[in-house]
């Protein structure tokens, strides 16, 4: 098994060393290797959802309809089911059991004569509207340990339109120029019980298309960019809780205030809870999906228990790493695969048993692209950040390698930037208050991981953007991701 | 095909039509071209013509979800631009991402979503096809369009390599002719060659959630998963689902074949007397030699509706089994609804057939289209 590993790092090194003429910064490592995924040519490669069986095979979903499976070691595609309505997420129950949700339901597709196709479809939940948008999507499901089940339901576009007949109540007062609630429960995190009760979980969403728990079991929730939205985000979503966009208020129990657009925006702004982490739009992430956290206990590298955010807009998949601060869940992004091979479009991840990350991608009329790929850990450490925490007075920053400390302590290689984006009904925001941060003081820890940064000011509020430069590995390995953005909503107490 | 050849035709005779009037447009009097950005990462408009140094204001819409602006650049220069705007970087938010190099000749706001704005210019002198462009990150590679300013008349749009290679249908863009388009060597899914088979989609006259099937014989129904009724049948093609597949922008399945049948009760079963409307929950389906079988409930009452094609004459043959109740349930129907209607188990009288209770329920009904 070590032979053919090490005959991939020796065609991969050659290969980037041909490329450092490029414009591109040379790739540091080959920490890990993208390989794309074939499907048969009549499939339109928009992939909805994927999830992995015990046994290996990959189970995926498509925007036209279609359920596959796609066993890895033969390489073969089979139909397991078709005519499903714009599916945005499956998850494999067993070889013959799939929950899929779709546009009008969350669906149970099921085998039960044993012939590898499915017969049976049944409704676990359509306890919500459906008003007939083009942009009203559904995404999840996500199982807690306790058996519940979460969906989430994003809000239609202004772009298009209401159709003349709907599903639900109908309710005007959630109808705003941008995107809008008009039926229950757009802009929601609906959970399912065991027993099948469905339980409206939390509100304010605009776009969610990315649910997930962390190996801790915190429901991580990312939401897209635009108005009340003014960057992108992730979220930790608990029960009762408002995240924001207001057009989900008016299908909160007993709401009894109109329009929710007549509340002043100070008075939204603290019934809102803050997002754990921001992504820095145009800088970050334009555009985030499926959180999935690392549970391969190191067959995936260095970043067991972190999270994985795929990035629709770019050739990028993100990692996160979160902590407790003031108990409160905050923390750092950073470019986990930037290009590399890596295509657009990064919807839906999953780890497969082998410890492999595979990326669902789809593009269905956004820029992007389609299709399937899958990203390997070949063995070689990478040179990275590993984790970034708040500490009284600045942070420290963990390395996967010994840093060379030359470069590690010349403050002229941090460069730290500190903003904010408003918290309003128009699209987006501008970054706000952008300063330049000092470094005070910088130490190193004895085995040369660690380095501690003193700021001149820690405000909480902020994105602290770090743009690091120089820095390498005591082998001379260089940073395979400079740029890490830190949100800091409480400070250390 | 003999469609396609007949719109080219028709759509030369159009143009032949356009131009003149382009031709003679003055000098000295405003023109103005609206441009709408729409879903899909398209501008609507994809080219248009003025004469060098005619007064043009453009009016530009924001149709779409996300923001998009528009950059007008030298001749030749899209590709410069737009590589210039994304080496911005963290700069792009605060400068509409509109690089400051000579080649951006005009430039017009990022639009949030519907908004709205407009530039008033004087055309170049010199004659050329200048493109423009949305340099909102991501949007320029696919997101253009051309102002000729000439005098000659613009090349023939299914040949113009100055516009986006999936916009050669016509200037402006239309999505109403219904006619599937060709995308290439494609093949159909395998499983739309054999029918029956369903696609879930949105279908004008049912509600979002409507279920459409194909039954043999070219005889295709719509049934609708929210009011757990039968809404429509129709007889020749299926469903042309080419604008509803591009995503990103409203649409609907186009139905292909002629309706001859519609619904036209409140509901066609009603618990314990005619006219009480049940409530109903959609509970899924299962396939029986891959047709569907629609399980509902109606008022809590199990409900199992398996619907065939006719062995004999265009319709369907709709079988409902409703396991044993103490409630009295009737089947109903309207004469008007486009189709003769045939009991297994007879009754049929006055719109209505009566089920006692008491025992399992299974009878066919058979719809046939009315000669």
């Amino acid at each position: 098994m070590k032979l053919p590993i090490l005959g991939i790092l020796i065609i991969s090194v050659t290969i980037f060393s041909g490329c450092s003429s490029d414009k591109r910064e040379p790739v540091a490592d080959s920490a890990y290797e993208i390989q794309s995924i074939s499907a048969p040519d009549w499939l339109t490669y928009e992939t909805g959802g994927i999830d992995f069986l015990p046994d290996g095979r990959l189970a995926a979903c498509f925007q036209r309809g279609e359920v596959m499976l796609y066993d890895p070691k033969t390489k073969e595609w089979t139909l397991f089911a078709h005519g499903l309505h714009d599916p945005l997420g499956i998850m494999a129950v067993s070889k013959s059991e799939f929950l899929v949700i779709q546009r009008p339901e969350l669906t149970r597709v099921k085998d039960t004569d044993g012939d590898g196709k499915a017969d049976v479809f049944e409704t676990v939940t359509d306890d919500f509207g459906q008003a007939g948008n083009y942009h009203e999507f559904n995404f999840g499901p996500v199982k807690d340990k306790s058996g519940n089940l979460y969906i989430a339901i994003s809000l239609p576009s202004e772009g298009g339109k209401i159709m003349p007949e709907t599903r639900g109540r109908i309710d005007t007062n959630g109808v705003s120029p941008v995107q809008f609630s008009v039926v229950p429960y757009q802009g929601w995190i609906l959970k399912i019980t065991p027993d099948g009760k469905q339980i409206p979980y939390a509100m304010g969403f605009r776009t969610q298309n990315g649910i997930g728990f962390d190996l801790d079991e915190h429901l991580l929730v990312t939401d897209n960019q635009g108005d009340w939205v003014g960057t992108s985000k992730l979220y930790h979503v608990q029960e009762g809780n408002f995240y924001g966009h207001p057009a989900s208020l008016v299908w909160k129990k007993d709401w009894n205030r109109g329009s929710p657009y007549k509340i002043p925006i100070s008075e939204l702004d603290s019934m809102r809870t803050r997002a754990a982490v921001l992504f820095p739009h145009g800088i970050m992430s334009k555009s985030p999906t499926q959180p999935v956290p690392d549970n391969t206990q190191g067959k995936f590298g260095p970043f067991s228990g972190q999270i994985f955010v795929g990035e629709m807009n770019s050739e990028r998949i993100i990692r996160v790493m979160l902590e407790t601060v003031d108990g409160e869940l905050q923390g750092a992004c950073i470019p986990f695969i930037d290009g590399r091979g890596l295509r657009k479009g990064n919807n839906r991840l999953a780890f497969a048993p082998d410890g492999s990350l595979w990326v669902g991608q789809t593009s269905h009329g956004w820029p992007g692209d389609d299709g399937i790929q899958r990203i390997v850990f070949t063995g070689k450490q990478p040179m990275d950040v590993y984790s970034m925490n708040l500490t009284s007075d600045g942070f420290d920053l963990v390395f996967t390698q010994p840093v060379d400390s030359v470069a590690a302590l010349n403050p002229d290689n941090y460069k730290f930037q500190r903003y904010y984006y408003e918290y309003r009904q128009k699209y987006g925001s501008p970054r706000i208050d952008v300063q330049s941060i000092d470094v005070e003081n910088i130490a190193i820890s004895p085995d040369r991981k660690k380095i501690s940064l003193v700021l001149s000011s820690l405000k909480p509020g902020y994105i602290y953007q770090l743009n690091m430069e120089n820095l390498r590995s005591g082998s001379g390995d260089s940073l395979a991701n400079s740029l890490i953005c830190y949100t800091l909503n409480k400070l250390r107490r | 095909m003999v469609v396609i050849r007949r719109r080219s035709l028709l759509f030369l005779a159009m143009l032949v039509l356009i131009l003149p009037a382009g031709a003679h447009q003055k000098q000295d009097t405003l023109t103005t071209i609206t441009i709408n950005a729409i879903g899909g990462l398209k501008y609507d408009k994809v080219r248009f013509q003025v004469k060098p140094g005619a007064k043009l204001k453009i009016i530009f819409v924001n149709k779409d979800d996300m923001p998009h602006n528009l950059v007008i650049t030298a001749p030749g220069a899209r590709a410069e631009v737009v590589n210039a705007a994304l080496n911005l970087g963290d700069n792009g938010p605060e400068m509409n991402y509109v690089p400051g190099i000579s080649k951006v000749l005009w430039s017009m706001a990022t639009l949030n979503p519907a908004e709205t704005t407009s530039l008033t210019f004087t055309a170049p002198e010199k004659e050329g096809v200048y493109p423009y462009v949305c340099t909102y990150p991501g949007h320029g590679l696919v997101m253009f369009g051309a102002m000729y300013v000439t005098n000659k008349p613009m090349p023939a749009i299914e040949s113009d390599p100055n516009i986006p290679p999936g916009q050669k249908g016509s200037d402006v863009m239309q999505h109403n002719d219904g006619h599937p388009v060709s995308h290439g060597a494609k093949p159909s899914p395998p499983y739309t060659q054999d029918p029956p088979y369903l696609y879930r989609t949105f279908v004008p006259d049912a509600s979002p959630t409507a279920i459409a099937v194909n039954l043999p014989g070219n005889i295709s129904y719509c049934w609708d998963a929210a009011t757990c009724h039968l809404r429509f049948a129709w007889e020749g093609a299926f469903l042309d689902n080419t604008e509803i597949w591009k995503g990103h922008f409203q649409a609907y399945s186009k139905v292909m074949g002629a309706v001859f049948f519609r619904n036209k009760t409140r509901f066609p079963l009603y618990v314990d007397k005619p006219g009480n409307v049940p409530t109903v929950q959609f509970k899924g389906y299962r396939l029986v030699e891959r047709y569907p079988e629609f399980h509902y409930t109606i008022n809590g009452i199990d409900v199992y509706e398996l619907i065939r094609e006719n062995r004999e004459g265009a319709g369907l043959t709709r079988t409902f089994s409703i396991p044993k109740t103490n409630r009295t349930i009737w089947f109903a129907f309207t004469d008007d609804d486009g189709v003769d209607y045939h009991s297994s188990i007879g009754g049929l009288a006055n719109g209505k057939l009566e089920l006692r209770p008491g025992k399992d329920i299974q009878f066919t009904i058979t719809m046939t289209k009315k000669k």
